[in-house]
């Protein structure tokens, strides 16, 4: 049994719209959309432009709109999404380099903005440090699944907000926001709320759960952003200076 | 890009109106737009339609056969289908923007914990799930006793 597999092509420097490409490609079991792409840059096409790297859904580089959702087409087995027709065309909301390869500049660029990295104060002890930052096993967990994010773009290629807001930070970003504003270690909070509590903030998020829905890591930014609303509206301050996890010896 | 060209693909007002393929939450975010904006649009309309009552719409005083004349419009099949309908989505609208407003309050969620595959986002599940699908039996309900009115 073949499968046919249908390709949004387009170069945006050559060609006036996309279109679309049909290729036959010799079905086996456990084949995944990535491999169905490759046997047909490989084999057939070689000018079919593709971005990959991992193949285990570790990276994050081959997101793509797969039957019309967002997913990793190395984690999508074909037979998983109809196994006769399989129609592939890049993510939305991201601007097209070529066929199914995206620009994640802006994406990342999103990504710095809510400062995803624990923030410190005690800058002295941050450069000859005498003990480690400790955190409980419960307050780890209560961040855990939002560390799990690979950064493929799925769920910003999923938002109806970032469809028309280019402002907004989108899913990934927030969700992140999420992860190091509740880490105890951090200290951040004011600095990262600067962008939350903002025009196109947090509050642009209005809860449609797709992004939740497409995530294959488990990551549930949906869950992340009303836990963040909750936080921004608590009217608590951001946690200051000397707020942040006590250290202790290791 | 370094000078590189590319094409956007924003999806626009489309990537808000385009539920297909994905979760229940997704459809609810769709009709919530929609049904908002019908709401307005009745809202505008009623406003409108009551001035001739108090005092008209322009200052020149109330008109009572107008107003009646507006009524009329309502006293058949397809005005009657329309009043049904503006409480079949008043309701939705309602009680979903309960759910929303909830959701904002974070008081639906359990808390994040650890995750085993397959994943299943807690943020797509419990008490908020039952609430959609509670607007959508209480809103058909309510559209039903509506037209059980207009219609009796």
């Amino acid at each position: 049994m073949d499968t046919l597999l249908r390709v949004q092509r387009f170069e945006p420097t050559v060609d006036r719209a996309p279109k679309t490409q049909e290729y036959s490609v010799p079905f086996r079991d456990g084949m995944t959309v990535l491999d169905a792409i490759l046997y047909v840059k490989d084999y057939v096409d070689h000018s079919l432009a593709v971005r990959f790297s991992c193949r285990q859904a570790s990276c994050g580089s081959c997101g793509m709109k797969i039957n019309g959702v967002p997913r990793l087409a190395c984690y999508t087995q074909v037979a998983d999404v109809g196994g006769r027709e399989v129609t592939v065309s890049p993510m939305d909301n991201f601007p097209i380099v070529r066929d199914l390869v995206t620009d994640l500049t802006g994406f990342f660029e999103k990504h710095k903005e809510v400062i995803p990295h624990v923030v410190r104060r005690d800058s002295a002890e941050m450069e000859s440090p005498t003990s480690d930052y400790l955190m409980k096993p419960e307050d780890l967990e209560r961040i855990l699944q939002f560390t799990y994010c690979i950064k493929c773009g799925l769920c910003t290629s999923s938002c109806p907000t970032v469809a028309t807001d280019s402002l907004y930070p989108g899913p990934q970003a927030l969700a992140q926001a999420y992860r190091y504003t509740m880490d105890v270690r951090d200290e951040g909070g004011a600095e990262r709320f600067k962008v939350l509590d903002s025009a196109h903030g947090v509050f642009r998020c209005h809860y449609a759960g797709s992004c939740s829905a497409v995530c294959p890591k488990g990551v549930d930014p949906a869950l992340g952003i009303q836990l963040l609303k909750r936080h921004v509206m608590s009217a608590k301050p951001p946690r200051g200076p000397g707020e942040g996890a006590r250290t202790s010896k290791p | 890009m370094d000078g590189r060209e590319t094409a956007s693909n924003k999806r626009g007002v489309m990537g808000w109106l385009n539920p297909r393929h994905y979760n229940l939450e997704r459809w609810a975010y769709v009709f919530q737009r929609v049904t908002g904006v019908g709401i307005l649009m009745y809202v505008l309309g009623h406003i409108g339609d009551t001035s001739f009552f108090v005092g008209g719409p322009f200052g020149s005083g109330p008109d009572p056969g107008t107003w009646a004349l507006d009524l009329s419009f309502t006293e058949n099949l397809v005005g009657h289908l329309i009043l049904a309908t503006t409480v079949v989505i008043v309701v939705f609208h309602g009680l979903n923007g309960l759910r929303l407003i909830m959701a904002e309050y974070g008081i639906i969620f359990q808390k994040p914990s650890k995750i085993e595959y397959p994943y299943q986002a807690k943020g797509l599940r419990g008490l908020q799930k039952h609430m959609i699908w509670a607007a959508i039996v209480l809103a058909i309900v309510a559209g039903l006793w509506a037209g059980g009115i207009l219609f009796g």
